[in-house]
């Protein structure tokens, strides 16, 4: 039996087993496929959720802002770390020690400060996408070939040309697997701050939704949001194979 | 007097990704008790699979394979003890540790394997190294280790592949006047693979050149000369040239087929 | 090796003055930071309501005190429940999966699946079904535990080296006297990291349902503070939390290094 069918039968299974004890389930708390095929239609043809188009973009918005800002700071401090050795070593703990702290700790202080709206969601989503990214460029840099570097400076490069045309390029792979991983940690963070605690996004109608018993709608939602995050990841790997191809 | 070692018309043949391979055709071979035997022959001329043979881990596909007039089906801690080219220490045991390792799967009680380990380190020239791990011993110390890992099982018959394969030449030759030394002391059956015809010379009662794939005994050759060899003797430079030519003669036959 | 550099003792000593400068340098900047979160806060260049001082926080610390602590060690207990179900499933599963190459075949891309989804969008049904309080934390918990666990333990067991299995098998080790005394010794190192990754990720769970449906733990208490907008308490809270997190991490890492001495400076 080749693998791809043993995988399939387990799907098919799967999916059997849902469908027969989610119909004998309470259908407040259990709902077959049969059931939530449907409430996948009414969710996409904004039935059920009208305003699903507004929700699904300002997630996007906050995903977006707050992986910028991820990147931006990432790189910055990771190369802040990386390029000077004492600056790297003294803070260099310092980071990986808050990295030990699970993110959500963070999370009641930055809904103190910034309130329900977006801003703490793109703060939390920030955060959670920066550490991968900073650690990556910090990798990346130590493990540039420093014979490289010598080189390059004996030419008369800067500092700064230093890291754009000899560092980056060779740490390029490092640096997109850390980019990835940031992407999404930081997809996460917003989506988990939405459920924990918003007004609007993906998120809160999945909140919402829990919260009125309306289990089905739950599940479509949680289909659509999924399937966002498989998309925003496939095309991150995408860009990854680029960059892959492009190193070597 | 019988052989210790029978094998009678053993094949084996892999499956490869480009289609079957024969390993070995028709090999028969006999080994007496107390010899230092060795096998030697091209790359890829089976004498490794032959050796698994002989220690019960690679079955045979057509022929049999016996050791003490008993059919080997499966490794026999009893009759025979290996050592393979990487020393494969477990680097989570120390040397005494790693001595003991096939006593401690026959369930021998502690204090006994440890004085049966212990003792051993003597010889082994690894008396300071007892408590050191892997890792803090050189290549031809780990050998060491994994030889005094077949001797401490005190198994009849000690099969060796290719033990000094990755060692540095001068290690090779100090390691083996080592093996011999212990050899005699010992008087097990040793069987043991090259590619080294300086090894093989040095050290062997016997020498079984083995053809290129598929592998079959080409010829035999016996050394009943004493030890330390002198090898600059007439008989063993005579010994030389006409066990190079055979061996290159396959070597040669295996390289084309590559 | 070089003739040049400095005879053992005083590159010793060079090593230990470098390893202070570095920490004076350290607790240096922390204080840096504190000292000029104090002068801003004491300026008013931020409301402290949503910014308090740090001498507000250090005072909040005895106001708090019991009730974080109750709750701190509610959470942990809370985690230490679903961290041995995460170790123990997530081990054996290894086992199984890393041993037996079918099953890991046809199986593990849906282990990756699974450990890829972000659990959150489960959680609420998981909520639904398991109700308030402990059981969805500790089930929630171990749910986030158990994936790095496997998917680290399945890639240990794969990877063990060949010829250590061969060398067991040669001199008789029968299937059961092979897992204990080969595979299990190999891939000690590798379920070390793993429990060290688990643990963040149960205590991450477990404060995740604690904030989402809580009655008890220090989720549940940091989200209370917050609702009431008790900065500095939340601010003392957090920090509580996070030491206890650093302080489980270190310790781990400092118990891995001392069972992996065998493997040298490599970890």
């Amino acid at each position: 039996m080749s693998v791809a069918l043993i995988r399939v039968v387990i799907v098919a299974v799967a999916l059997g087993a849902w469908e027969v004890f989610g119909r004998l389930g309470n259908p407040l708390l259990y709902v077959p496929p049969s059931a939530a095929l449907p409430a996948l239609g009414r969710l996409l043809t904004l039935q059920s959720y009208p305003e699903l188009g507004e929700h699904l973009l300002l997630t996007l918005r906050e995903i977006a802002v707050a992986y910028a800002l991820a990147i931006a700071a990432g790189i910055g401090v990771g190369a802040a770390l990386g390029l000077n050795r004492v600056v790297g070593r003294t803070y260099g703990p310092i980071l990986a020690a808050l990295y030990a702290v699970p993110a959500v700790v963070w999370y009641p202080s930055l809904m103190l400060f910034f309130g329900l709206d977006a801003a703490s969601k793109i703060a939390f989503g920030f955060l959670l996408g920066f550490f991968p990214i900073a650690l990556a460029v910090l990798a990346g840099i130590r493990q540039v070939n420093a014979q490289l570097v010598i080189v390059a400076r004996a030419f008369g490069a800067s500092g700064i040309t230093v890291f754009r045309k000899v560092m980056l390029p060779a740490m390029l792979f490092t640096l997109v697997g850390g980019l990835r991983t940031g992407l999404a940690l930081t997809v996460i963070g917003v989506i988990v701050g939405e459920v924990l605690g918003a007004k609007a996004g993906m998120g809160s109608l999945i909140n919402h939704a829990y919260g009125l018993f309306r289990t089905a709608d739950y599940v479509a939602l949680v289909v659509v949001t999924l399937l966002l995050i498989v998309a925003s990841d496939a095309v991150a790997g995408v860009v990854e194979q680029r960059a892959r191809r492009w190193t070597e | 007097m019988s052989d210790l070692i029978v094998v009678d018309g053993v094949d084996k043949r892999y499956a490869t990704s480009s289609g079957p391979v024969d390993a070995l055709r028709g090999v028969s071979l006999g080994v007496g008790a107390g010899e230092f035997c060795t096998l030697i022959g091209p790359s890829g001329c089976g004498k490794s699979t032959l050796l698994g043979m002989l220690g019960g881990l690679v079955t045979p596909d057509a022929g049999r394979v016996l050791v003490d007039g008993r059919p080997v089906n499966g490794p026999d801690p009893r009759r025979a003890a290996t050592v393979f080219q990487e020393a494969g220490l477990f680097p989570w045991r120390t040397t005494v540790e790693n001595i003991e390792f096939g006593l401690e799967l026959q369930g021998v009680a502690r204090e006994r394997r440890r004085i049966v380990a212990t003792e051993l380190l003597g010889p082994l020239g690894l008396r300071d190294f007892a408590g050191k791990y892997p890792r803090e011993l050189s290549g031809g110390m780990r050998q060491r280790v994994a030889i005094g890992r077949a001797l401490a099982i005190d198994t009849p018959i000690v099969l060796m592949d290719e033990p000094f394969g990755a060692l540095d030449e001068q290690t090779r030759l100090l390691m083996g006047e080592w093996l011999l030394d212990i050899w005699r002391r010992t008087r097990k059956t040793v069987v043991f693979v090259t590619h080294s015809l300086q090894e093989a010379l040095a050290l062997s009662t016997r020498v079984i050149v083995m053809t290129a794939r598929p592998g079959r005994i080409k010829s035999v050759v016996e050394l009943p000369l004493p030890y330390p060899r002198a090898m600059e003797s007439a008989e063993l430079v005579a010994l030389r040239a006409k066990l190079w030519s055979e061996i290159r003669e396959e070597s040669l036959r295996a390289m084309g087929e590559v | 090796m070089d003739r040049v550099t400095p005879p053992p003792a005083r590159s010793g000593q060079l090593r230990s003055e470098a390893v202070s400068r570095i920490r004076l340098l350290q607790l240096g900047s922390v204080a840096l930071l504190l000292g000029s979160w104090e002068a801003v806060a004491r300026l008013g260049w931020v409301d402290p309501l949503f910014v308090p001082a740090p001498s507000a926080v250090a005072s909040a610390f005895f106001r708090v005190g019991a009730l974080a602590m109750a709750g701190l060690g509610d959470t942990l207990a809370k985690t230490a429940v679903a961290y041995v179900i995460s170790v123990v499933l997530g081990v054996g599963g290894g086992l199984v999966l890393g041993s037996i190459r079918p099953v890991r075949q046809a199986v593990n891309p849906f282990v990756i699946a699974l450990y890829g989804m972000p659990k959150i969008l489960v959680l609420p049904w998981i909520v639904l079904l398991l109700g308030f309080g402990t059981l969805p934390a500790v089930v929630y918990g171990a749910i986030h535990g158990v994936f790095p666990i496997l998917v680290l333990v399945t890639g240990a067991v794969r990877d063990v080296d060949h010829t250590l299995l061969m060398v067991g098998r040669a001199f008789g080790a029968r299937r059961r006297q092979l897992y204990w005394k080969v595979v299990l010794p190999a891939i000690v190192p590798t379920v070390l990291t793993g429990m060290r990754l688990g643990i963040v990720f149960c205590l991450l769970g477990v404060l995740i349902v604690e904030m989402f449906a809580g009655v008890r733990g220090m989720g549940h208490v940091l989200g209370s503070l917050a609702n009431g907008f008790q900065a500095p308490e939340l601010f003392a809270a957090t920090a509580l939390v996070s030491t206890a997190s650093i302080v489980i991490v270190l310790s781990l890492d400092a118990l891995n290094d001392r069972l992996s001495h065998w493997r040298g400076d490599t970890r």
